[in-house]
């Protein structure tokens, strides 16, 4: 029997008293690679920042791990689970010093390897020199990138992607596609438009079929 | 040798030279009349007050009595803190209150005692004006850092959630904002401190000049005066920033929205002065 590590139960969210999302449910199970696809405003992003404490549910109830989510149960979800945001933004300065600054978070500390980073930048086809510039001067793509390089750094095994790989070209996508498909023991939930996370073994939810209103949270 | 007085007839000379800015203001329209004669007024009768008020303390000089004139001018500078802010009282009030006392007390007392070795520590004539200039001062650096930091963080939400997710606690992911709003908290006590005597006699210096002490004394009061303000300001404005932290912050670490007053109403007011 799988561990289950994440499940929504029903869950519903208001915003300015318009339903955005209602009554989803899902089960995700340790291993499981789940590709969540659906129009954009439909509120796939707030799923996953429920899920880390930042949104509160307007109905329903969530679990990680089958403990029901509350403030204890979240900040444990910062220190086991790897999440990827639509735009990474790090902060002002050099590239280096702010990775050194997520390396300094106390669950971080031990994870730090410059192997590890040298592999994936060129995994990533990041240039050395990367690391020197100013993280705001990066494009959209070299900044997913840096966003997908921590979460693979930070050595957890559950991920949520929220369209990590939007700014990135094709063969780029495959490649980030397969470095988080390719681990049978890690639980990958993946919000994306993109045909390369379609392959066996990924479940396709479809999300908000029914037309809900298009306004953003 | 003592200031010269100031008779009543020399102080409405002295108001007489308001008719410059007037004239001025009448000849290219400013339209800001209303606004010099309020301010003016305001002034006048806030300060003859005060100066009523204190004949009476210093002839006083009970002790629980300078320490509430104390506590109530605290009150007062937290109060204008936070309204400068545009946050909301509710939520902020307690701890900056808390962090304004803590820091000038203890910075006060520390000046009474061992630089100014003063017998009795809570002697109206020292207490009151030396407890103003630093709470006065403290209050601008709070206004500056306190604001700065809960504007950024405003501003750069996404940024600071992201930190959290990362696995950084509360304190982890707000450090870069605590730096950048102390870092703006201080810089104006600093520039002032570098510029002393420079371009302008600082007016506590520019007083004691007036008063008869000689200017090497009243330059020894100023270095002290200016450390012990840049103290004070250092200390309430970390206090201030982190200990509000407790109380702005829900327990999972995000910051309340109902802290924030709505953007909305400043900007429309601001639209509408300019039609």
């Amino acid at each position: 029997m799988q561990e289950e590590i994440i499940r929504y139960e029903n869950i519903g969210m208001y915003f300015d008293s318009k339903k955005i999302i209602s009554d989803f449910s899902i089960r995700i199970l340790r291993g499981n690679k789940v590709l969540l696809r659906g129009k954009s405003g439909t509120g796939k992003s707030t799923l996953f920042k429920m899920l880390l404490g930042f949104k509160e549910p307007s109905e329903g109830l969530l679990y990680y791990k089958e403990k029901p989510l509350n403030s204890q149960v979240a900040w444990e979800i910062r220190k086991e689970v790897s999440y990827v945001s639509q735009d990474t933004d790090l902060g002002q300065g050099p590239v280096k010093d702010l990775l050194d600054e997520v390396f300094s978070y106390r669950p971080n500390r031990e994870k730090k390897s410059f192997e590890r980073l040298n592999t994936l930048m060129k995994e990533l086809e990041l240039e050395k020199d990367i690391l020197e510039k100013n993280f705001e001067t990066l494009s959209g793509g070299e900044k997913q990138r840096i966003g997908i390089l921590i979460s693979l750094m930070l050595g957890r095994d559950i991920f949520l992607l929220d369209e990590t790989t939007s700014a990135l070209d094709i063969g780029l996508k495959k490649k980030v596609a397969d470095l988080f498909l390719k681990s049978e023991d890690w639980t990958v939930f993946i919000i994306s438009h993109d045909k390369e996370w379609e392959r066996d073994g990924v479940e396709l939810v479809e999300f908000g079929k029914e037309d809900l209103d298009q306004s953003r949270v | 040798m003592a200031s010269p007085d100031i008779s009543i007839t020399s102080l409405i000379l002295c108001f007489l030279l308001l008719a410059v800015p007037l004239a001025i203001n009448y000849r290219i329209k400013l339209q800001i009349t209303e606004k010099v004669l309020n301010s003016v007024s305001r002034m006048t009768i806030q300060l003859f007050l005060v100066g009523v008020f204190l004949t009476y303390i210093f002839d006083l000089n009970n002790w629980i009595l300078n320490l509430a004139w104390l506590l109530g001018m605290t009150t007062v500078a937290s109060y204008t803190a936070i309204r400068n802010v545009e946050l909301k009282m509710e939520k902020l009030f307690l701890p900056v209150i808390l962090s304004f006392t803590a820091a000038n007390l203890s910075v006060l007392l520390y000046f009474n005692k061992f630089v100014l070795d003063l017998g009795g520590l809570l002697e109206a004539r020292y207490l009151i004006p030396i407890g103003g200039m630093l709470l006065g001062n403290a209050l601008s650096g709070n206004v500056v850092g306190i604001g700065e930091f809960y504007e950024d963080i405003r501003r750069n939400e996404n940024r600071y959630l992201y930190n959290l997710s990362l696995g950084a606690s509360r304190y982890e992911a707000l450090l870069p904002y605590i730096r950048k709003g102390l870092r703006s908290a201080f810089r104006p006590t600093l520039a002032n401190i570098a510029t002393a005597g420079l371009v302008f006699l600082p007016g506590m210096m520019t007083g004691q000049i007036l008063g008869g002490a000689s200017p090497l004394l009243a330059i020894k009061y100023q270095i002290s005066i200016m450390i012990a303000i840049f103290v004070s300001t250092a200390m309430s404005s970390t206090f201030s920033i982190l200990t509000t932290t407790r109380t702005t912050f829900d327990e999972f670490g995000v910051v309340k929205k109902e802290i924030y007053k709505e953007k909305g109403k400043k900007e429309k007011r601001k639209e509408k002065n300019k039609e």
